[in-house]
């Protein structure tokens, strides 16, 4: 019984492979890219969202941003599916409305990847969408993070405090808590001292202001405690 | 009327040959243009409605549009739409400046339009006129009258709007404030209806002001709002110079508002392909008629619940439930001959109407649309509200049933 199984389950599991493969590379089919005037490295979701939608004209840092859209392809499909979670058709009737009460014009529609890289690279604030295996050439690509509150700031370089030998020595020892706000490249803009030894805390705070954290939206903060 | 339609048709087709993306460049600047046509049937068993020859069948139902815009740097930006319609006896072919606007965009928070605007008011004041934009092909009478769309769709003046992210993932709210001065058209719906009497508005409008604030909650999909508009509204014309006395000759009219406000609350709810609309809309109207020697004071209020579903790319259906309640009180000279008229549940004081709609987009730029009204109810107050006695003039049945088939053409 198990032997007469097994022909069928084989091309099942290709099949099923298959499947999932072409789901994973459907999900991430597109790549965000930007004119290099825009000063940001990384672009949250729901600005991502609020610039494409016309609702604002500049990103949290400041940048003004101007968006091209695709006129269709597979990058044109898989953005709005995979960033707004709607068929291209509902953003399309969003649009009109903007534009036949007077309320916005349609953004720049563009043929191709090459040309949506060609008006990138040549507007200033452009940002725009591409297939990920297209070359952006004279453009920046952008990492698109998930909303502020949805992702936590994981730290990506830890460098460990001193403990002085004497203290150490002496068996002087403790937390040192501290609040850390995070630029949103992700360098340590400031340290505050919460509490603990302020002989520890020294040390403590040298250490953690060469930390790096992942990239976000925005300025963010997180309490640390380090024990010695 | 034909002709006129066929030759529009025809410049539409030839727009849409040039391509979906109608750019062009004109000084150096990208100048795009868009425009919309629409043609309807309307047939009912009862009652003629929307100043239309319904109950024959009738094809009186046409509007258009046509945009220029110009992003002129990424603040800066001018647009204008000529719009034109003929419905019935309303609007009969007279083009107008529906909106011609300068928008300056200071920051997500805070821009200004300056020219003649769309007024926002609920979820659909300002997109009524665009039939491709929704499902339904016709909007719910009880909150958007199309009779009486020159009395809320744009103001000569300014508006002030923004949109604010809140913070701890609470949504985002956008608000539009304005103020204008609101200009009908002779061929709409109010001096139609007083047209009755003998009385011929030459002109109509004034100052109109309100705000608008909505709010995107944090749950996804969910749109929750409320408007407010207030109103100084004044009418000049001819009319009979003595009350229910044709003999005695025509002369000077005039009237003015005491208070005119409106209110209006509105939900929306999308999820996945459904959307579920939701508006009450209060209207009150305190108007001094008759050249100063009465008054009428009109209470309307509205409210709907509407779902839409897309089947497919193509195929959509919608229904709603729209109801509509109106009472008339009198002052003055007129109060002396005329009972006031509160009870609602009358058919002359109230119109309730049960819609069910399908809607397929033959391709990008055109669609079709077929519909079916149940209403009860025919709401004949001091107020239009669809149902008119000139051309009811047999008097009103209770009940009315309607097709309404429409296609629009857009690019």
């Amino acid at each position: 019984m198990e032997t007469s199984m097994r022909p069928s389950i084989q091309p099942l599991a290709i099949a099923v492979f298959v499947l999932f493969a072409a789901l994973c590379a459907l999900a991430g089919d597109v790549k965000i890219i930007a004119n290099p005037s825009v000063k940001a490295d990384s672009i949250s979701v729901g600005e991502l969202r609020r610039v494409f939608l016309l609702q604002c004209k500049a990103l949290n840092d400041g940048s003004p941003v101007v968006p091209a859209l695709q006129k269709s392809g597979p990058a044109h499909d898989a953005f709005f599916r995979q960033y707004f979670g709607r068929d291209y058709e509902e953003v399309w009737t969003y649009y009109q409305g903007l534009v036949f009460t007077g309320k916005a014009s349609i953004p720049k529609q563009l043929g191709s990847d090459d040309e949506v890289v060609e008006y990138v690279a040549h507007t200033k604030g452009a940002i725009g969408y591409i297939s990920p295996t297209s070359s952006t050439d004279g453009v920046k690509s952008l990492v698109v993070l998930p909303d502020e509150g949805k992702r936590e700031r994981t730290l990506v370089k830890r460098v460990e405090p001193e403990y002085p030998d004497t203290l150490k020595r002496l068996h002087i020892g403790g937390i040192v808590r501290l609040r850390v706000t995070i630029s949103p490249k992700g360098s340590v803009d400031s340290v505050e001292l919460l509490g603990g030894n302020p002989i520890l805390a020294e040390n403590a705070i040298k250490a953690v202001r060469q930390w790096i954290y992942s990239p976000g939206a925005s300025q963010s903060k997180v309490e640390v405690t380090l024990s010695f | 009327m034909y002709r006129r339609l066929l030759e529009l048709v025809l410049v539409c087709i030839s727009l849409a040959q040039w391509g979906w993306a109608q750019e062009v460049r004109i000084w150096n600047r990208t100048v795009q243009a868009h425009g919309f046509v629409s043609q309807g049937f309307v047939y009912t068993n009862q009652n003629n409605w929307l100043t239309m020859n319904t109950t024959a069948g009738s094809g009186a139902m046409t509007e258009m549009g046509l945009n220029v815009s110009s992003q002129i740097t990424d603040k800066f930006r001018v647009g204008a739409q000529v719009y034109d319609r003929n419905l019935g006896q309303l609007g009969q072919w007279h083009p107008s400046l529906d909106w011609a606007v300068a928008d300056y965009r200071f920051t997500s928070w805070l821009g200004i339009r300056a020219g003649k605007v769309k007024t926002t008011l609920g979820l659909y004041n300002d997109s009524q006129d665009v039939d491709f934009l929704r499902v339904f092909a016709l909007l719910p009478q009880s909150v958007y009258p199309t009779d009486l769309r020159d009395a809320t769709i744009a103001h000569s003046g300014g508006d002030i709007y923004g949109n604010f992210t809140l913070r701890h993932r609470l949504g985002e709210l956008s608000y539009t404030a304005y103020a204008g001065y609101r200009n009908d058209s002779i061929y709409s719906g109010y001096p139609y209806l007083i047209s009755q009497w003998g009385t011929h508005l030459r002109g109509l409008g004034g100052l109109q002001y309100g705000a608008d604030l909505r709010w995107n909650t944090p749950l996804r999909g969910l749109l929750v709002g409320a408007s407010r508009m207030n109103q100084d509204i004044s009418g000049k014309g001819t009319g009979f110079v003595r009350l229910f006395d044709p003999a005695a000759g025509i002369g000077p009219y005039y009237e003015f508002s005491k208070a005119n406000w409106t209110n209006q609350f509105y939900g929306q709810y999308r999820i996945r392909r459904l959307q579920i609309d939701a508006e009450y809309r209060r209207y009150l109207r305190d108007q001094v008629i008759l050249n100063g020697t009465s008054e009428n004071i009109t209470d309307v209020r509205g409210w709907y619940v509407s779902g839409t579903y897309r089947i497919s790319k193509r195929w959509k259906v919608g229904s709603y439930y729209s109801r509509y309640t109106v009472t008339d009180a009198f002052g003055g000279l007129l109060a002396t001959f005329t009972p006031d008229q509160t009870d609602t549940s009358r058919p002359e004081n109230h119109l309730y109407d049960t819609a069910v709609t399908a809607a397929v987009d033959l391709n990008r730029f055109w669609d079709v649309k077929v519909e079916g009204h149940f209403m009860n109810g025919f709401a004949n107050a001091m107020y239009p509200d669809g149902f008119y006695p000139q051309q009811n003039r047999q008097g009103f049945k209770p009940n009315t049933n309607a097709l309404v088939i429409k296609t629009g053409f857009h690019f």
